[in-house]
């Protein structure tokens, strides 16, 4: 049987009813993933995912999960399976933990895949800097596309069918963009909802746990399962969480929705703001308050230095544990700063090395208040603007990216408005810390592309709430990409 | 020229909470190297740090004793750098925001208080202890993590002795406020030195010289005093001090170069993001202050106001944290306070010289010295006996009364009037004693002393017995 194009609800039904067994998923999600063409395995976990289905005993009916396969981004820590973060620097390691959000869902009893690629310890959004490789997007079988990163594994191995959902991270868009370029829900849940415990630190003032899902009260079953206070990550949230799923078809017609022109108008892929337009404009149909609202090209142009500057300030030293010495090829050396020299140089692919120089300039002495704490500042003056805003809206909407996925050999305009504002306005969730999610609105040569919806924070409900709307009105749920299928 | 040495200190004092600093790894000392980790002291991918709440307390009380200004909100920021003894490859610290700033401590000298004054008082971490060898290191995880605070000082000190004064209060501090166990020998407290010199009367500061890996307090004055020495002579000789890092060779008695410091080190201080600022409410704060021993200050004007003690024997309690709590403990059994503060400076310090052991292993309790004391207090037993006493006490583990039974010594003779009619007994026996006694002979007193004693066996109290007698003798 095939059940790759079913919901979670769906597959609970068919686990309840004793119709199909967890045994019998996770077996053809091995199946799928050892056939996968993509790239999206940095290791399959076939003995462990075996084990956990055999184990699992009476269907729980009130247990979505329960049973049901998932893949887990290579950046978070899995006890007993060797973790890479996609990175020569960690080949061989095998952590002797699991990260928060691995064990909550091998406690809601879904069974875990495998591991999955990404850009080289999270630094990237083109799926393209991982040690093994491009990760092709299934959507376009000539595999000439990117998927997108950073968690480019997990969304391919969703949207190619092989899973219901799967864990991403997301410090500027690493879940919501290859989210847009797989036809996929992409979520990051507001900062500190979810614990960080165990993910791989890019960013940790950014850094968010990401939900992949194909269609938006998966994507919620998953938050319930994740969400919550953890001792041991200090700074997750000890706000009481709500069941994410419960109601989430019961329409709010009083929510208020705006869209930032001047992003919008940095577009020129006329499919992609057609079809948001589209969007809008069916949102005001259907009842909903949708207005234009204006925040100055001139702060917007600042969003990728910004994000640029802090993460990369943050990410050199989150990685500097790597030195060869505890983590890290054991490299020579006649001092302790020739062995670490080594390792680095050994371990670390070119283009994050070159964030980890960008990261140490920002923070030396002398350019630390030009860069890293103006950066900080006008990390400020943006949370301030989109603040401002949300005061008056429930949510922001804009198109996910400024269009389709981009084919390998693509080369944009990086000073482009189009490039600095359409394809990096979604780190503005980051900034924030808001919750932000991505969904697929249309398709541009048989390739999908996404809006994406941020609210305020902690009102993560009300963003799946509207969510489950549009979807509604799209029509464009449990896609699976074509182009991967045989 | 006369010469001002310019001398300010940074101290490293380990806390000696159950586990370290940002995770649950345990604190001890000691044990099988790489045994007392947890993964994020090793700093493996995606641990994540919590601050360690009794850390912060005892931080708390030592800026309290410091008289330092306390942060109400806790800020952690990263030190980084790569060295081979640092697990993360930065250290969190608090730069921007001490928890403390802005205190000062009372020493004297020569007779005279001089207030010292203190920069900060910072939490961080402590990093993995090195073994050098030839062509290899060892590296041993289990200090790493270790809760620390750094105290540092304005350059207001101007001498060894003054340096050296200063490190005595800062570790009687942590040690009476049981922060630390305040050993130098062992690591937990560590001193780094700076010391430059000018010309007096100078406002301007001259090259600072860093003085490192001294693991003693008595080092620390003979490191600064060479060093002054050291610098003088260079400057006299026309020549120039360098910028360095020295350390002091307690063989050689002098510092030795151990590298120059050229630019000093860019650390890239930034906010720690994995630790959201935490507020600390007043409550808290005062919690901390109040649950803290009393240190020794307050002990010595506790023990020279209320039990009477002169200076010499309270400060001599109180140079010892064990000591002065021992005599604590004793004071539960005893009123006799002067006599007890003897007792445990003279008889028990020197018991445990001799046996080369400290208080805690002394097997006598409280108790039992505490009865002792009685037992000379009321002129039960004479000193000497009482030392007797003493000695059998350890050996049989007995309290005074078995000891003094054991060793068959009765009881003095304390009862006035019994004396009173031996005295006349013998001075009707010795008539010419008398007259010698009057006409200023001084053996005659010791003879009829001696007479009453060999009447009694020697138990009447001799003190009680010599005033008795010249009184009776100035009737006649």
């Amino acid at each position: 049987m095939n059940y790759r194009e079913l919901s979670i609800d769906e597959l609970h039904e068919l686990l309840v009813s004793k119709k199909v067994t967890p045994l019998d998923l996770a077996k053809e999600a091995i199946a799928l993933a050892k056939a996968d063409t993509n790239n999206a395995f940095e290791y399959i976990m076939e003995k462990e995912a075996l084990e956990a289905a055999e184990a699992l005993g009476e269907p729980e009916a009130n247990n979505p999960l329960w049973g049901i396969p998932f893949v887990i981004k290579d950046n978070f820590s899995t006890k007993g399976v060797p973790t890479t973060g996609s990175s020569n620097i960690l080949k061989g390691y095998v952590p002797v933990f699991d990260a928060t959000v691995v064990e909550k869902l091998k406690a809601a009893k879904a069974i875990a895949i495998g591991k999955t690629t990404l850009d080289e310890l999270a630094m990237g959004g083109s799926g393209i800097t991982g040690h093994l490789g491009r990760t092709y997007n299934p959507w376009d079988r000539s595999h000439s596309r990117i998927v997108g990163g950073s968690s480019c594994g997990s969304a391919a191995a969703t949207s190619d069918g092989f899973v219901p959902f799967a864990l991403g991270s997301d410090t500027g868009d690493s879940t919501r963009k290859p989210a847009s370029h797989a036809g996929l829900i992409g979520f990051k849940p507001t900062w500190s909802r979810i614990s960080r415990f165990g993910l791989f630190p890019f960013a940790p003032s950014l850094d968010t746990v990401g939900i992949f899902s194909r269609n938006v009260k998966d994507c919620a079953y998953v938050l319930n399962a994740l969400a919550g206070r953890d001792e041991k990550d200090s700074t997750s949230s000890t706000k009481p969480v709500e069941d994410y799923a419960k109601d989430i078809e019961k329409e709010n017609k009083n929510y208020k929705i705006a869209v930032i022109k001047e992003i919008e108008d940095s577009i020129s892929n006329n499919v992609v703001k057609d079809a948001f337009k589209k969007s809008v404009e069916d949102l005001k149909k259907a009842g909903y308050q949708v207005d234009y609202v204006h925040v100055s090209n001139e702060l917007l142009l600042t969003l990728f230095p910004t994000y640029f500057v802090i993460s990369c300030a943050e990410a050199t030293s989150n990685n500097a544990n790597m030195d060869g010495i505890k983590f890290g090829p054991l490299s020579e050396g006649k001092t302790f700063e020739e062995v670490m020299l080594n390792a680095r140089t050994k371990g670390f692919g070119e283009l994050i090395k070159r964030r980890f120089v960008i990261g140490s300039f920002a923070l030396m002495k002398e350019n630390q208040n030009e860069l890293f704490v103006r950066a900080q500042k006008n990390r400020r003056r943006i949370v301030d603007a989109i603040n401002d805003i949300l005061r008056e809206y429930n949510f922001i909407y804009l198109p996910a990216a400024p269009g389709i996925a981009p084919k390998f050999d693509d080369a944009s305009d990086k000073l482009s408005d189009e490039y600095l504002i359409a394809d990096n306005h979604l780190c503005i969730a980051n900034f924030a810390g808001l919750p932000s999610l991505t969904l697929p609105i249309g398709f541009e040569d048989g390739m999908p592309f996404g809006a994406n919806i941020t609210g305020r924070a902690f009102e993560d409900k009300d963003v799946l709430k509207i969510s489950y709307e549009i979807e509604k009105l799209t029509g464009l749920k449990n896609l699976v990409a074509k182009g991967g299928q045989k | 020229m006369i010469f001002e040495p310019v001398i300010g200190l940074e101290i490293h004092v380990e806390l000696k909470t159950k586990s370290k600093m940002f995770s649950n790894g345990p604190v001890t000392y000691g044990k099988d190297a790489n045994t007392q980790t947890v993964p994020l002291d090793l700093a493996f991918p995606g641990t994540l740090p919590t601050v360690n709440k009794q850390g912060v307390v005892y931080a708390i009380r030592v800026c309290h004793a410091l008289h330092m200004k306390i942060d109400n909100e806790l800020h952690f920021d990263r030190k980084n750098y790569f060295y081979s003894d640092l697990p993360k490859g930065y250290q969190i610290t608090q730069d921007k925001r001490p928890i403390g700033s802005d205190g000062y401590l009372t020493i004297e000298i020569n007779g005279k208080e001089k207030k010292i004054g203190i920069e900060r008082l910072h939490i961080e971490e402590d990093t993995c202890k090195q073994l050098h060898f030839k062509d290899f290191t060892l590296l041993n995880y289990n200090r790493a993590g270790t809760p620390l605070i750094e105290i540092v000082s304005r350059p207001e000190l101007r001498s060894g002795e003054e340096a050296m004064k200063y490190v005595e209060k800062i570790r009687s501090i942590v040690v009476f406020s049981n922060v630390s166990d305040g050993k130098m020998e062992e690591g937990s407290l560590r001193c780094d030195v700076n010391v430059s010199i000018r010309e007096k009367g100078s406002e301007k500061f001259g090259t600072k010289v860093e003085i490192k890996n001294i693991n003693s307090i008595s080092y620390i004055q003979k490191a600064i005093d060479f060093e002054v020495e050291r610098q003088s002579k260079i400057i006299e000789n026309g020549g120039e001090v360098l910028q360095e890092t020295r350390r002091y060779d307690d063989a050689k008695k002098e510092t030795l170069p151990m590298r120059l410091k050229t630019d000093s080190v860019d650390y890239k201080y930034y906010p720690e993001a994995n630790i959201t600022p935490i507020k600390l409410s007043d409550e808290f704060i005062k919690n901390a202050i109040e649950s803290c021993p009393e240190l020794a200050e307050s002990k010595l004007k506790r023990y020279m106001s209320e039990y009477g003690l002169n200076d010499y024997d309270a400060s001599l309690l109180v140079s010892d944290k064990e000591i002065s709590e021992y005599y604590d403990a004793c004071t539960k059994f005893t009123n006799a306070y002067k006599l007890l503060a003897n007792w445990v400076n003279v008889d028990v310090l020197g018991y445990l010289n001799k046996n080369n052991i400290v208080i805690s292993n002394f097997p006598m309790s409280p108790e039992h010295l505490g009865g002792l004391v009685n037992l000379v207090a009321k002129n039960d037993v004479s000193s000497n006996q009482a030392r007797e006493i003493f000695t059998k006490m350890i050996e049989e583990n007995v309290d005074a009364l078995k000891a003094k039974q054991i060793l068959g010594i009765s009881s003095q003779i304390s009862d006035e009037s019994m004396i009173l009619n031996v005295i006349n007994e013998v001075l009707k026996e010795n008539p010419q004693s008398i007259i010698d006694y009057k006409e200023g002979k001084g053996r005659a007193l010791g003879f009829m002393i001696g007479q009453v004693m060999k009447k009694t066996q020697g138990k009447v109290n001799p003190k009680l017995t010599n005033d008795l007698l010249l009184e009776e003798l100035k009737r006649r």
